[in-house]
């Protein structure tokens, strides 16, 4: 009996078990794919309705610029309007969501413009997604004078680039720059402002002294410069809308340079030089007295904030060679960041807190580059025979820095990258320019 | 009369091999290593494998995308042909491919009464210095270094596809008994796409070395060209899972709408899991997503149809790690675009295997494509 009782226990077990064996085995399939490609995503942006004969001037300019802003992003590739099989006769017309997929496009962008009668135009876009048989997410308008119509356009591809990556555009927004001529050896340097593309460029100061370094405010309205209109470098606040200018309220006899804003708006950080000494300080736009922020006889200079304006980073030849270090915002001790060869400089906090562009020179060559805010991770963008000075679009996913060609003939230049290193495009710049700073968004 | 001590033995040990006989399969199944090696060999033909072996067919092939990507940047590399600004309007109304059978009502119009207005812009200022304004189109130039599929347009000589298609020509002196009328079709083939990021700095100005050809994804079993043999090596559980396909398959044939509950049938190799991975990860484009979004893995649950082709209607995700919902949305959505656009023509999935693949579980993991 007792040899029937482990063979009936046996049997139970095995019972047991098979319901588990056959479980392992039901199921759906599982994949995991970790490779995949990179590559822009096709788009198309058929010229948009005019809805009035008015508005027919604008209607394919418009498109222009959104295929223009989203393919300059490199994330982004146009498809040929000759390739088109449908055509959008009209802004309520149903896209035929075959047609586009036939030519393998995954978004098209419609839109249609129309022009009042007082002057003003309103551009009003869809965006669908091709694959998913749908709309993605609402029509928008937008109105303004015709004179704004180039802005209208990157608000449309602001929206588009928006739903479509999940980030903030960057398209509406203008930079700042140093713009220059004349021969390499007499440079006349001059502040000009314009689109981030190249266009509607407006100069706010004339070239009878070298102006340096411009930093726009965080709202965009005003602009932090270096001038060396008394003789000496000082640092000078100008209102973009009237162009009216003044000098900070700082010592007279000493060097103030390199400024910067804080998120306030109000606090500005800049290297003062007195005695052959350069450190940080701090103070208010408006005045009221100044801060000292380092006391050390090295060099300290190119400040500047963290988003939230907790910390300052800044270059310093403390260690004996140029490093970059961050420390608090009311000064304090700092901490080292860069280890790596080379000499670095020029550093500037990401908008989304989470990286440092900075200036790299390291056996002859400059480069941009990238690191996190504790120094890791750090990686080169760019090389060539002069890079420096990089400012963050606002979305921080593209870098726009100042490149300089070798010779008695080379000159400065803008160029942008994507923070992965890719499409290194050249800015459109009337002439030579240089040190390029980029706007907030625009309201 | 009653029964002894052997024969309540007997009994049982008959009984014991009888259970053995029936259930025992399990447990050799569930420990047996050999099903792949067998699976593989039977379904892998010569062909199949010259086409995988062929370089053109590799989807994991980033060379020539990576000339692309980093070009010199003191060469003087051609610019972009501006195609936005040339390309003629050419609008003309072809008929659809594929006539749609229920056209989508045109979406509600929601464009907010209350839509933003914009301010007007900077007035033209007056400048110390004469103020100039450029052309009102003025466009960013291109850089030497430029994007990394600048093409604007496939190339002349063959369309977009997600597969490779050989050119069909009609014959040049058909057979005159014979009327097979081969429609004229171009050449497809697949974009060029990198699967790697090369930034400028790390990239030298000047080629240091030949681009050496990358392996193939996975290994895959390697048949020789002759002829199968006549006697195929059978495992030792191939009897019982070529007795559970004909049964599915009987079920199937006597019912054919309804779904068994759980998978029955030889699973699919390992060889025919990577065939679908490989083909899904040609179209998982993440050149577009943001930087969280390639931080984020999501799992997705997709229902096929018998043709192999995905129910775009069941797609759905079922989980996500590693980012925000909003990221997590961005990362489904490309991922759904990878199953719907390179599952238009159906996966090659074995079609004897359906109760394996009818609903497919993809995690899709980014971390290897992420900007590093």
């Amino acid at each position: 009996m007792r040899l029937l009782k482990a063979l009936t226990l046996a049997i139970l077990c095995l019972g047991a078990a098979i319901p588990a064996t056959a479980q392992e085995r039901s199921g759906p399939l599982r994949i995991e794919i970790t490779e995949g490609v990179i590559e822009p995503l096709p788009i198309a942006v058929p010229t948009f309705i005019a809805e009035n004969p008015a508005a027919q001037e604008y209607a394919d300019a418009i498109a222009r610029v959104i295929a223009a802003d989203l393919t300059g992003t490199g994330l982004f590739r146009e498809i040929p309007r000759d390739a088109f099989i449908s055509r959008i006769t009209s802004f309520d017309s149903t896209i035929q969501y075959s047609d586009w997929k036939a030519i393998n496009a995954q978004a098209v962008v419609t839109g249609a413009v129309s022009a009042a009668g007082d002057g003003r135009i309103t551009v009003k876009f869809r965006l669908f997604d091709v694959f998913a048989d749908a709309q993605l997410g609402d029509g928008l308008q937008f109105g303004g004078s015709a004179g704004s119509w180039r802005r209208m356009a990157h608000k449309v591809a602001d929206a588009v680039y928006s739903r479509i990556t999940g980030e903030g555009g960057y398209f509406d927004s203008r930079v700042v720059f140093v713009a220059e001529s004349g021969p390499k050896d007499a440079r006349l340097k001059r502040l000009g402002v314009m689109d981030y593309d190249g266009a509607n460029v407006q100069y706010l100061t004339d070239s009878s002294s070298i102006v340096l370094a411009p930093r726009f405010s965080p709202t965009g309205d005003r602009v932090l410069y270096t001038s060396y209109e008394t003789g000496s470098p000082r640092v000078f606040v100008l209102d973009v809308g009237t162009v009216q200018r003044r000098a900070l309220d700082l010592p007279a006899e000493t060097m103030t340079f390199a400024p910067r804003f804080g998120p306030d708006g109000q606090t500005v950080v800049f290297s003062l030089t007195e005695g052959g000494n350069s450190d940080l300080y701090a103070t208010n736009v408006n005045g009221g007295g100044i801060q000292r922020l380092t006391s050390t006889p090295s060099i300290e200079t190119a400040p500047g904030f963290s988003p939230d304006g907790s910390r300052i980073v800044f270059e310093s030849d403390r260690s004996g060679t140029q490093q970059l270090y961050v420390m608090p915002a009311a000064g304090g001790e700092p901490t080292r960041i860069s280890f790596g060869q080379g000499r670095y400089g020029t550093p500037v906090w990401s908008p989304r807190g989470d990286l440092i562009a900075f200036t790299k020179q390291n056996e002859g060559r400059f480069h941009i580059g990238v690191m996190r805010v504790d120094g890791s991770e750090e990686r080169l963008l760019t090389a060539s025979f002069l890079d420096e000075g990089p400012t963050w679009a606002p979305n921080g996913r593209v870098i726009m820095f100042t490149r300089g060609t070798q010779g008695a003939g080379g000159e400065p230049a803008l160029y942008s990258v994507d923070i992965s290193g890719r499409n290194l495009r050249r800015v459109q710049t009337e002439g030579p320019a240089s040190d390029p700073a980029w706007s907030p968004l625009l309201q | 009369m009653t029964p002894n001590t052997g024969t309540y033995v007997s009994g049982i040990g008959h009984g014991i091999l009888i259970l053995w006989a029936l259930i025992g399969g399990f447990f050799l199944r569930a420990n047996d290593p050999l099903p792949l090696q067998s699976t593989e060999v039977s379904l892998m033909s010569s062909e199949e494998f010259a086409a995988l072996s062929l370089p053109d067919a590799s989807p994991d092939v980033p060379t020539e995308a990576l000339e692309v990507v980093a070009p010199e940047p003191e060469e003087a590399a051609p610019e972009i042909a501006p195609t936005v600004e040339a390309a003629p309007e050419v609008l003309e109304p072809a008929p659809a491919l594929e006539p749609e059978p229920e056209p989508e009502p045109a979406p509600a119009i929601d464009v907010p009464d209350d839509a933003p207005i914009l301010p007007d812009p900077p007035s033209e200022q007056a400048s110390t210095a004469e103020p100039t304004i450029p052309e009102a189109e003025a466009q960013p130039e291109q850089a030497p270094r430029v994007a990394p599929i600048p093409a604007p347009a496939p190339e002349p000589d063959a369309e977009i596809s997600e597969t490779v298609t050989p050119e069909v020509v009609p014959d040049a002196e058909p057979e005159p008994e014979v009327e097979v009328v081969v429609e004229e079709a171009p050449a497809t083939a697949p974009q060029e796409a990198t699967t790697e990021i090369v930034t400028e700095a790390e990239k030298p100005s000047a080629p240091t070395e030949s681009v050496r050809p990358k392996s193939r994804p996975k290994p895959q079993t390697r048949v020789a060209e002759t002829p199968p043999p006549e006697t195929p090596i059978v495992p030792a559980d191939a009897v019982a899972d070529a007795v559970a396909s004909a049964l599915a398959e009987t079920t199937f044939a006597a019912a054919p709408a309804p779904a068994p509950a759980a998978p029955t049938g030889p699973p699919l190799t390992g060889g025919e899991k990577d065939a679908l991975r490989v083909a899904v990860q040609q179209c998982w484009n993440v050149g577009s997503l943001s930087t969280d979004a390639l931080q984020t893995t999501v799992v997705v649950s997709v229902n096929m149809s018998r043709d192999a082709r995905p129910e775009t209607g069941s797609i759905r995700m079922l989980s996500f790690e590693g980012g925000s919902e909003a990221s997590a949305g961005q990362a489904y959505e490309a991922a759904r675009r990878a199953i719907i656009r390179c599952g238009a023509n159906g996966y090659d999935l074995p079609a004897e295997k359906f109760a394996q693949w009818q609903t497919i579980e993809m995690t899709f993991n980014p971390e290897k494509m992420r900007i590093k």
